[in-house]
């Protein structure tokens, strides 16, 4: 390796280590790490700012702002707390059921929203329902965020790792819908199953008021039906050309970004407010940790890693597909899953230069990357928002219950989509 | 008018090692919003308000979710009592710093610093710092609106 790899690696791998250990904010860490490594580049002649620049994938911005941009407009209308209190209502109070139900109605929201803001809108109501009842809303909060995580790998939208995936690879959103969400469908129903085994005693008790969550009204619940609706009619609209956008050669990110518009033409928002409920920094972290790694990939680090794994390419290459996707799961269980994303793609993309089919390989990082942010308490953004919220309750969800209950799923999904990676192998092949 | 003309000057007081359970006896016989805690020679070291013991039984959901009109009954939450042992800890684990008010203040300052600072009830001190009375919103607003109908405009 020479000096300017090196030093690269040194630049990237020391991001991930202050991003891991929570010490500074994972965006100040991306912003000061993008810029070492384009002053590093400038010094030693390998990464130019226009490089630097062009390695900035726009299309994952833009489709993650468009996004988020029809989650602000939705967000105040009190669209997802009328979900969570129908399912409330739908459960009749029977513990099983609201899981059931409360975990569904999260996954098939955050198959197309970001999960963050669906588990951060729907927790609230969790725990509201958990104590009219008077039950534990620890199963209840941990379930929502691992079968959110885990049902957002289904879709190109679901989650970032897939929008990272499906830009660099070229894959469209149908391709996720044929190829990820079978694998992903029975990874989510292993995953309810573990838990409600899991979670068996504190979901075995009686609640006594019943009557209590019948007197819950979802309809009272949505603040601003005529948004919601207009809202909703553009987010189906912009699914169905998800649908077919590789048909009209046009990019997700130019259909979430027309709908945003058409959105805000439509419900002529408080813009300024509006804006304050994008996640900027989000937006800030992927530009930087695109700028990072497009240095690492200039200074030739990652034709390092490639030769390495080349040489130990000897595994038949399912078996190297399923590696993946346990060391991608292990890594970002630990870490961030979207900087492992980010680093792994020129990996696989150079792979794909040296002749090695790469269309499995990106299936086995997307399922890495997403079912292993169930293992632990801070493997996910959607983890840490609801053992946040639940240390406001009597019942705090602790780093060693997540061990217990969370390590198990992320351990039987990795699994299960291994077996299932395997079979369908010769169908990823295309 | 100022503060010293409409406070309660027999004040109750609690010592610091009363137990929250027998400081919840003394709200409910004595009807006071706020309790002084004293330590053995008698001077106060801290307040205890009523609203402190209620917020040990709201239920957690209360701030996470802003807009309540869809809850109808509170259902396990209204017979849900806080545990024995939480409530046989001393008054001191819930104990505030005093934030008072001096005997000479005007009704509007005081009532503005209550506005300000979310509270509805004021320990009362003189010139020394010594612990007079105590004031509520209540108080204050029905010294206030008397001045609208007397002729005695002080």
């Amino acid at each position: 390796m020479n000096l300017p790899a090196l030093l690269a690696a040194i630049v990237f791998l020391i991001s991930l280590v202050l991003i891991f250990t929570e010490k500074l904010h994972r965006t100040i860490v991306g912003v000061a790490g993008a810029a070492l490594m384009v002053l590093l580049g400038r010094i030693l002649g390998f990464y130019s700012e226009s490089e630097a620049i062009a390695a900035i994938d726009f299309n994952t911005l833009g489709l993650l702002l468009g996004m988020m941009i029809l989650v602000s407009l939705l967000e105040p209308t009190g669209f997802f707390q009328y979900l969570a209190v129908w399912a409330g209502r739908m459960s009749k109070g029977k513990p099983v059921r609201l899981l059931i139900l409360l975990g569904t109605v999260t996954t098939l929201v955050s198959m197309f929203l970001d999960n963050v803001t669906t588990v951060v809108l729907i927790a609230p109501i969790t725990i509201l329902i958990s104590e009219i009842l008077g039950i534990n809303p620890a199963p209840l909060l941990m379930t929502e965020a691992i079968l959110s995580d885990t049902g957002g790998v289904a879709t190109l939208v679901g989650d970032p790792p897939n929008v990272l995936i499906g830009s660099a690879a070229g894959l469209s959103f149908l391709d996720f819908i044929l190829y990820a969400m079978p694998i992903v469908v029975a990874a989510w129903v292993v995953a309810l199953f573990l838990l409600r085994f899991l979670f068996r005693r504190e979901l075995a008790v009686r609640p006594k008021k019943i009557k209590a969550i019948m007197q819950l009204n979802p309809a009272e619940a949505l603040n601003d039906r005529q948004t919601a609706r207009r809202v909703l009619i553009v987010l189906g609209a912009a699914i169905l050309f998800f649908f077919v956008e590789h048909l009209l050669e046009i990019s997700p990110a130019f259909v979430a970004l027309s709908a945003a518009a058409l959105a805000l033409v439509w419900v002529k928002p408080d813009v300024k407010k509006m804006l304050e409920r994008i996640e900027w920094s989000v937006l800030l972290f992927f530009a930087a940790l695109f700028v990072m790694v497009g240095g690492l990939q200039a200074s030739g680090a990652l034709t390092s890693v490639i030769r390495l794994i080349e040489t130990i390419d000897q595994l038949p290459p399912a078996l190297f597909g399923v590696l993946i996707i346990w060391v991608v799961a292990g890594l970002s269980a630990v870490v961030d899953n979207v900087p492992i994303t980010i680093a792994m793609i020129p990996v696989i993309l150079g792979l794909g230069a040296d002749g090695i089919p790469t269309a499995p390989l990106w299936w086995a990082l997307a399922f890495g990357a997403g079912f292993g942010g169930n293992g632990t308490i801070i493997g996910s953004t959607a983890n840490i928002v609801v053992a946040t919220l639940s240390e406001k309750t009597h019942t705090p969800i602790t780093a060693k219950l997540w061990n217990k209950r969370g390590l198990p799923v992320m351990l039987a999904t990795c699994a299960a989509a291994s077996l299932l990676y395997i079979l369908a192998y010769p169908l990823y092949l295309r | 008018m100022v503060i010293r003309d409409c406070m309660k000057s027999n004040v109750v007081s609690v010592p610091s090692t009363t137990t929250i359970l027998e400081a919840a006896t003394v709200f409910v016989e004595r009807h006071v919003g706020i309790l002084p805690v004293v330590d053995e020679s008698g001077k106060p070291i801290g307040v205890i308000r009523m609203g402190d013991l209620l917020t040990l039984e709201l239920p957690d959901f209360v701030h996470l979710v802003q807009d309540l009109d869809f809850v109808h009954d509170f259902g396990a939450v209204e017979t849900t009592r806080p545990s024995r042992q939480l409530l046989l800890q001393p008054v001191t684990t819930l104990m505030k710093p005093i934030q008072a008010i001096e005997e000479t203040s005007g009704l509007l300052r005081a009532y503005a610093r209550m506005l300000q600072d979310n509270l509805y009830d004021l320990p009362v001190v003189d010139a020394s710092g010594k612990l007079v009375g105590v004031v509520s919103r209540v108080d204050i607003g029905a010294a206030v609106l008397s001045l609208w109908s007397s002729k005695d405009k002080k």
